[in-house]
């Protein structure tokens, strides 16, 4: 497997050679994935400035790890089963100190929008808004794997095998964990289709 | 086709609905959506989640997300060979300190109330012992009224008598 998986995986080779003393491989490594860890990450504590830090965790994790680095998975199962760890770490330690209060703050880290080039009315920002807070109100409410399991399917478009090993979860038990986590979204959620 | 929700394979309508199935599946679940209503209804449903979906974008990426990590990288560098040994515990020491300095404070603070209880309690005491004089001497000065009562009110009652 490790051999068979060094082969395919371009990114598992990138960080081999990172193992080797290679700097700038680590780079290549950060700018294919940086976005991805960390809109993942943002999706699942929805706080833009503690996903970067997570983010950062999981790259230094990534970097401190190169001495011992053997490919024996994908280098992006590696990387996300990193983020989704410190991820969930970090909400079970909010949940314990705060409660779920941030979630209804008023606040949200809405997305800096490309608004300038669509030219919104004012109506149809305030709708997006509130879809938008929606959505993030429904995945907040999903149990922690289920989250995890449906930002990792919709949003990394990730197959079943492999949300399955970052999880470490059967593939079956993925396919059942996305099942209920979208009854529970199309029940929230359905009627934003005649927004 | 056997009903995905009869077959207990309902997942296969997420499937759908993401795009996932080959297109020979697809053909054929499309087929059996024209004839059965419950299906048709959730692959409605679940496409128009997965549709509403997509307007959440997430936040563009800080301009000096790789700087403030290349320096923890570098920072990383010149560590001590004291501080990479201990660098794992301190999450675990921290996590630990934390309750163990609150229970030290909380009972600091019960030893404080209870010392300082201990010291507001004498004058209570004491506000009794004064209440308590207060009413013997009260009593005596009552006493002393009626040792003094019948002479004067003999004078009073027979001033003539003198």
């Amino acid at each position: 497997m490790g051999v068979v998986a060094a082969a395919l995986d371009y990114d598992a080779e990138l960080m081999l050679r990172v193992k080797d003393g290679d700097g700038a491989s680590f780079g290549l490594l950060l700018e294919k994935h940086r976005a991805a860890v960390i809109h993942f990450v943002y999706r699942l504590v929805q706080e833009q400035p503690v996903a970067e830090e997570l983010a950062q965790e999981v790259f230094l994790r990534v970097y401190r790890s190169r001495s011992s680095y053997e490919p024996t998975a994908k280098f992006t199962t590696w990387l996300f089963r990193i983020a989704t760890h410190l991820a969930l770490n970090w909400l079970r330690d909010e949940r314990h100190e705060r409660g779920q209060e941030r979630l209804d703050d008023g606040s949200p880290d809405l997305p800096a929008r490309q608004v300038l080039d669509r030219r919104p009315s004012v109506e149809q920002e305030l709708l997006y808004e509130v879809k938008v807070q929606e959505i993030r109100q429904a995945i907040a409410t999903l149990p922690e794997k289920q989250r995890a399991a449906v930002l990792m399917h919709k949003y990394e478009e990730m197959e079943y095998t492999q949300i399955a090993k970052v999880l470490g979860c059967s593939e079956s038990a993925v396919k059942s964990l996305l099942f209920r986590a979208y009854t529970t979204l199309r029940a929230r959620l359905a009627h934003l289709g005649r927004i | 086709m056997i009903c995905p929700m009869e077959s207990h394979n309902p997942e296969m309508l997420v499937a759908y609905a993401a795009g996932e199935l080959d297109v020979e599946a697809a053909s054929a679940l499309e087929r059996h959506l024209a004839e059965c209503p419950a299906c048709a209804s959730l692959a409605t449903e679940q496409a128009t989640v997965w549709k509403a979906l997509d307007a959440w974008e997430a936040p563009p990426v800080s301009p000096d997300f790789d700087r403030r990590l290349y320096r923890r990288i570098a920072n990383e560098v010149h560590l001590s060979w004291w501080e990479r040994i201990v660098r794992p515990f301190r999450p675990v020491a921290l996590r630990q300190l934390i309750p163990v300095t609150a229970t030290a404070g909380l009972l600091l603070m019960a030893g404080l109330v209870l010392r300082h209880q201990g010291m507001v309690a004498p004058p209570q005491a004491r506000a009794e012992t004064v209440h308590a004089e207060q009413v013997e001497s009260t009593l005596d000065d009552l006493e002393l009224l009626r040792q003094f009562a019948p002479a004067s009110s003999a004078e009073s009652v027979h001033p003539n008598a003198m």
